[in-house]
């Protein structure tokens, strides 16, 4: 039985490596072109890792308008006080 | 669908390197592992087949480390992913399937370490050397729980052909590699020292 050559061992890593590499490029590349959008196939065929969830900043939640509506402020309408008048009887002065 | 490889690989090219790069490191350490097991147990006792076993099973093993280190920098490099040197090199510090991907880094340096201690075997002792070499199992084992885990091609039926159809032989090798280990020792009880001569009596 003969040594093997360690030639054979890498030709056939790489040749194993490319054979894969050009499988994955077009399996990706045909189901990128097939679905409706490519970002979404990408993002199909790759979901996001979980740190870049968590460091994705959540979308802003817009408070509903509250059906609760303040009721107008009347200003009171400003009576001015009417002065009070003393009925002072009229002194009569006799000069005799 | 030809005209969308050259966008695929722009966009995505990085993470094409490290699957094929990670399925290529996995069926090596797979097919060293099994040659390992086959010369270990030695189940066939022709001339030479050692010796054949002992240079594939060497340069598969080779092989692995730089498939292993192709796969680690090919993550690196990805701009999707963004792991950073600690993300790569840490275990747990990536929180991506945190579990996975440390069992992935964890048997990365125990290739390594059990890979390249071979050339150090006499500095190491022959016997702590190949006490220490039965640990190689675990980066298989390792290796598989990263690919089960974390890998993106675990569903591919082709996948899981070779994992069974890998898994079972080397079990079952392993298994005989214990029972011949065992009768190994039971001989080397029974056989007289060398070098022990009875005590003169006279």
């Amino acid at each position: 039985m003969t040594t093997p050559r360690p030639r054979a061992v890498v030709l056939g890593s790489l040749s194993l490596f490319a054979v894969l590499f050009v499988v994955l490029a077009l399996e990706l590349s045909a189901s990128a072109s097939t679905s409706a959008g490519k970002t979404q196939a990408a993002a199909k065929a790759r979901p996001a890792p979980a740190e870049t969830r968590a460091a994705a900043p959540e979308p802003e939640v817009e408070e509903p308008a509250s059906e609760y509506l303040e009721p107008e402020y009347a200003e009171p309408e400003y009576v001015e006080p009417e002065p009070e008048y003393e009925e002072v009887p009229p002194v009569v002065t006799s000069s005799s | 669908m030809i005209g969308g490889v050259p966008h695929t690989l722009a966009t995505q090219g990085w993470w094409i390197v490290s699957r094929s790069s990670g399925l290529v490191a996995f069926v090596l350490v797979t097919i060293s592992v099994f040659l390992g097991l086959t010369m270990a147990g030695k189940p066939v006792r022709q001339p030479g087949f050692a010796r054949t076993m002992k240079a594939l099973h060497e340069q598969t093993a080779l092989a692995a480390l730089v498939a292993i280190g192709v796969h680690g920098l090919a993550i690196l490099a990805d701009p999707w992913l963004k792991p950073g040197v600690a993300g790569v090199t840490v275990p747990f510090a990536l929180v991506s399937h945190r579990f996975s991907v440390a069992a992935g880094i964890v048997a990365a340096y125990l290739a390594l370490l059990l890979g390249l201690s071979f050339y150090f075997r006499r500095q190491i002792g022959p016997r702590l050397w190949r006490q220490a070499h039965r640990a190689t199992l675990a980066v298989y084992l390792l290796g598989l729980l990263h690919a089960l885990g974390a890998g993106s091609d675990t569903g591919s039926p082709l996948f899981i052909l070779w994992v069974v159809g890998s898994g079972v032989p080397i079990a079952c090798l392993f298994v005989y590699r214990l029972g011949a280990a065992r009768r190994a020792d039971e001989r080397r009880r029974r056989a007289p020292r060398p070098g022990r001569s009875l005590p003169d009596t006279a």
